[in-house]
């Protein structure tokens, strides 16, 4: 094998190496994360939270603020999504009547008008 | 040229392994779109732990309320809550939330108490998903035993006044004790002082390590307080630092507690 042989298969090697240690040995931690990273069940329980402050509060400007730490889409998706997943999971029917509740409720809020 | 040929295959390892590296790593890292509470930023997981604390005072589910904590794994919850309370209502936030965050931490910080645990009333076990686990099972739970809470609609009165002197005390304090009628101390009462120049409030329940039904207040020299429970049905007046006295009779400013209990239901 020459010396161009040599140095190539090196590099190869060492980038296989490099990825492996990169992404399966010691991959980037973040410990900074914001609540749209949760994962599912997580994200889910959260929706319920927020579902079980509405009930008693019924504060939906309230529900939607918390809702928005989800990320950017509807509020009224994440909900619907929590309740996928307990149906999927076996929520209660009181858990999935209160995520019903603050559906049935966000639904009801008009979309804002478009612009233009 | 076989030592030219292996310095060329370590230089080449080295290239490579850096460029993976760099890659891995700045590039392309692994991107965590699963994490848990535990991993969230400090203010989110200050709302998380809010948002726990309303679902619980919602609930009353102190079982799941203790599952949700454990996975943002703080250490002494109790007292952790209590802060928190604290520095929200202190950085203007709605009232509701210190007084859910001080409810949470008044039952986390309850010490089991063979006069407390009773069962409940309605003692049948309710089927109940514990909150997310990796795997998510539903598994059946007793009903919880709900913290210590005011009776709807029974006023507090005042029961006992009382000075303290003890120069051990670093400050000059209105010091509150609300029990239910049971006796037992109720969290998340709220108390109002008025003095001259203003007014402010504060909630049982901040301080765990002191009873849920514990709060207290620091009070200015010279100045004179009255002091009023929002669900209480009477006004103290002209409270002021009592004049106490030390062992070489020194005179040194003392404090005041007042006790108050809920009236029995009728």
């Amino acid at each position: 094998m020459g010396t161009t042989s040599r140095l190539l298969f090196g590099i190869f090697i060492g980038m296989l190496l490099g990825l492996l240690f990169g992404w399966l040995i010691r991959p980037v931690e973040y410990i900074d994360t914001a609540p749209e990273a949760l994962r599912e069940d997580f994200r889910s329980d959260y929706v319920l939270m927020v579902a079980e402050a509405y009930v008693v509060d019924r504060d939906l400007e309230l529900a939607r603020y918390k809702l928005a730490s989800l990320g950017s889409h509807p509020p009224l998706n994440y909900v619907i999504y929590a309740i996928d997943f307990g149906v999927e999971n076996g929520f209660n029917t009181i858990d999935l009547q209160t995520l019903n509740l603050l559906a049935v409720d966000l639904r009801s809020i008009p979309p804002a008008p478009e612009i233009g | 040229m076989s030592r030219l040929g292996n310095f060329a295959l370590i230089i080449g390892l080295l290239l490579g392994f850096a460029a993976g590296l760099f890659y891995s790593w700045t590039i392309n890292p692994v991107e965590y779109i699963d994490s848990s509470p535990d991993s969230l930023r400090e203010d989110f997981k200050s709302d998380y732990l809010t948002l726990i604390a309303s679902a619980y005072v919602a609930t009353g589910d102190a079982d799941r309320a203790r599952a949700r904590l454990a996975w943002v794994q703080i250490t002494d919850p109790a007292s952790t809550l209590g802060r928190m309370a604290q520095s929200r209502l202190a950085a203007g936030r709605p009232e509701a939330e210190a007084r859910a965050l001080a409810q949470l931490a008044a039952m986390l910080g309850e010490r089991p108490s063979p006069l407390i645990a009773t069962p409940t009333p309605h003692g049948a076990a309710t089927t109940t998903p514990l909150p997310p686990s990796p795997t998510f099972t539903p598994t059946v739970t007793p009903s919880p035993t709900l913290p210590p809470t005011a009776t709807a609609s029974a006023p507090f009165s005042l029961t006992a006044k009382g000075d303290i002197c003890d120069p051990a005390l670093q400050e000059t304090q209105i010091q509150i004790l609300v029990l239910n009628a049971a006796e037992h101390g109720v969290a998340g009462v709220e108390a109002l002082v008025v003095w001259d120049t203003g007014q402010s409030t504060f909630f049982t329940g901040l301080k765990p390590e002191l009873g849920p039904g514990f709060a207290d207040f620091t009070m200015q020299e010279g100045v004179t307080y009255s002091l009023q429970l929002i669900q209480g049905d009477g006004l103290e007046t002209g409270i002021s630092a009592k004049t106490c006295t030390d062992g070489d009779g020194e005179p040194y400013a003392g404090s005041w507690l007042f006790t108050y209990q809920q009236s029995a239901a009728p």
